[in-house]
């Protein structure tokens, strides 16, 4: 599980290392920090920090150690992997069409977002519509990409895929 | 070593000028001398058993149009039965209806048991395993370097050089006609209809441009890498193909205000034998403009390799065809 937290630390020495040291001795990840040392408010700093554990009890032990230690966890959410999803639509496609596979691809398992940008062309067959991404399993790429290609394939448009990389 | 080359257009004429230019340097690495001693076009022909002098027949088809004084029906591979020689070069013009000429040449050549190098797409893109299984019975080589991505090294790698690699996918720009057409569209905004035009009084794309903007020339090369590096049997109509003419002005500029471009990639996988556009990030590999060729190879050890060249012209196909002869003579082709 990957987690990000926004840690509010006294400002004084050796703090950072104080806060972070407890993700490592419960076998955590550190992939990230971000340390905001201009923003001083009340005499503590905040760090946003992401970093991997291997279970809900090891981030529980974290958690404790942080309490123990005085640190404040000001917000903690959990991260996703995600998966991106990028297509490009071409052809004449009306707006109630494109739409309707807005609504289809929201509706669908392991979305986490999807949005939609639109060319502004006079020429119907030259339209274009981006419609970009993510996705929680790498599965669901191939399902919005086999749902769009059928829908493509019905409407006669075009479908420009991503590389998925 | 005794070479035979059939067909002597553009390529045909590269080929001879490269054996010319090579030969001191083939002899002195081989100890063999390489003899051109059949040449074939369209109608005329010439043997010697002596060898030919490669700078006189691109001469002759220069200033007569043909590249023998003897005439004849048009039909090599009777003739092929009767000569003498080590290595059929084939480079007649790619059939993607029929694979004719070349299928017939290239499956003589190999059932009287000589070796074949050929650039001509047709045969391979449509009876691969029938050739492939002939050269195997009958203990000869049959190479193919130069039907895929002209001087860009491609086969030879993945089926060589990466040999204790599992080859994973292979994906890339086959076509430079295609790519040089979606770059000019989205460098200068062009609508289609001139960058094609553009494309065509360059003399990159040809005057019926559908072989390669349809994607058929790419569809090709994807069912050629498909058979020889992931040993599948698959044929031209196989490949799942979409073209570019569908590809607009406003296509082009919404995917660059996503800082991506659109390019037709060919793309062998486990999932998918497909030829189409596709959107890449600004200063991905795949995203190089004008009309080179470049392929990624994914494999287990080595990740991902990426090998990029000219994909056409006389010269690229000619070195291509080339690196295929210095393969036979490597491992000790017949000489």
């Amino acid at each position: 599980m990957k987690v990000n937290a926004d840690l509010r630390l006294k400002d004084v020495p050796g703090q950072l290392v104080f806060a972070l040291e407890p993700i490592s001795t419960n076998d955590g990840n550190i992939v990230g920090v971000v340390h905001h040392r201009d923003v001083v408010i009340g005499g503590h700093i905040t760090v946003n920090v992401t970093f991997e554990v291997r279970s809900d009890r090891m981030l529980q032990r974290i958690l404790d150690t942080w309490k123990e230690r005085d640190i404040d966890v000001a917000r903690m959410g959990s991260l996703y992997e995600t998966f991106p999803i990028e297509c490009l639509l071409v052809g004449d496609i009306s707006s109630q069409e494109l739409n309707n596979i807005m609504e289809e691809i929201e509706s669908m398992e392991d979305m986490e977002s999807v949005d939609v940008r639109y060319s502004v062309s006079a020429a119907s067959d030259g339209k274009a519509a981006i419609l970009f991404g993510k996705v929680r399993k790498r599965e669901a790429v191939e399902r919005v990409e086999r749902f769009l290609e059928e829908r493509a394939a019905d409407g006669g448009f075009l479908l420009v895929r991503g590389l998925g990389d | 070593m005794d070479l035979v080359i059939v067909g002597f257009g553009v390529v045909g004429q590269g080929v001879a000028e490269v054996i010319q230019q090579k030969r001191d340097l083939l002899h002195d690495a081989f100890r063999k001398k390489i003899r051109i001693v059949g040449v074939f076009d369209s109608s005329s022909y010439e043997t010697k058993k002596t060898g030919l002098d490669p700078s006189a027949l691109v001469k002759r088809k220069a200033s007569e149009n043909k590249v023998g004084k003897r005439r004849f029906d048009g039909d090599a591979w009777r003739m092929l039965m009767d000569l003498e020689y080590d290595t059929l070069i084939e480079v007649t013009p790619t059939n993607i209806v029929t694979g004719e000429p070349g299928f017939t040449n290239i499956i003589t050549a190999l059932r009287s048991g000589k070796n074949v190098i050929t650039s001509n797409k047709g045969p391979l893109a449509l009876r691969f395993r029938e050739l492939s299984d002939a050269a195997r019975r009958n203990n000869v080589q049959f190479r193919f370097e130069a039907t895929v991505g002209g001087a860009m090294p491609i086969i030879n790698l993945s089926r060589e050089l990466l040999k204790g690699e599992k080859i994973l996918s292979i994906r890339g720009i086959l076509n430079g006609t295609c790519n040089f057409i979606l770059d000019r569209m989205m460098e200068e905004g062009l609508p289609f209809a001139q960058a094609l035009r553009e494309a065509q009084e360059m003399g990159i794309a040809e005057k019926d441009p559908s072989y390669d903007i349809d994607g058929v020339d790419s569809a090709c090369k994807v069912a050629i890498l498909a058979n020889a590096i992931f040993g599948l049997d698959k044929k031209y109509s196989d490949v799942k193909k979409t073209g570019i003419r569908g590809v607009t002005e406003d296509a082009i500029s919404l995917a660059g205000e996503e800082k991506k471009v659109i390019r037709l990639i060919g793309e062998i996988s486990p999932k998918r034998l497909e030829v189409a556009p596709r959107l890449v990030r600004i200063g991905h590999p795949l995203s190089i403009g004008g009309t080179r060729n470049i392929v990624q190879i994914h494999t287990d050890l080595a990740g991902e390799i990426t090998v990029a060249g000219k994909g056409a012209g006389k010269y690229e196909t000619a070195s291509a065809i080339l690196s295929d002869l210095v393969a036979l003579l490597n491992e000790g082709g017949k000489s």
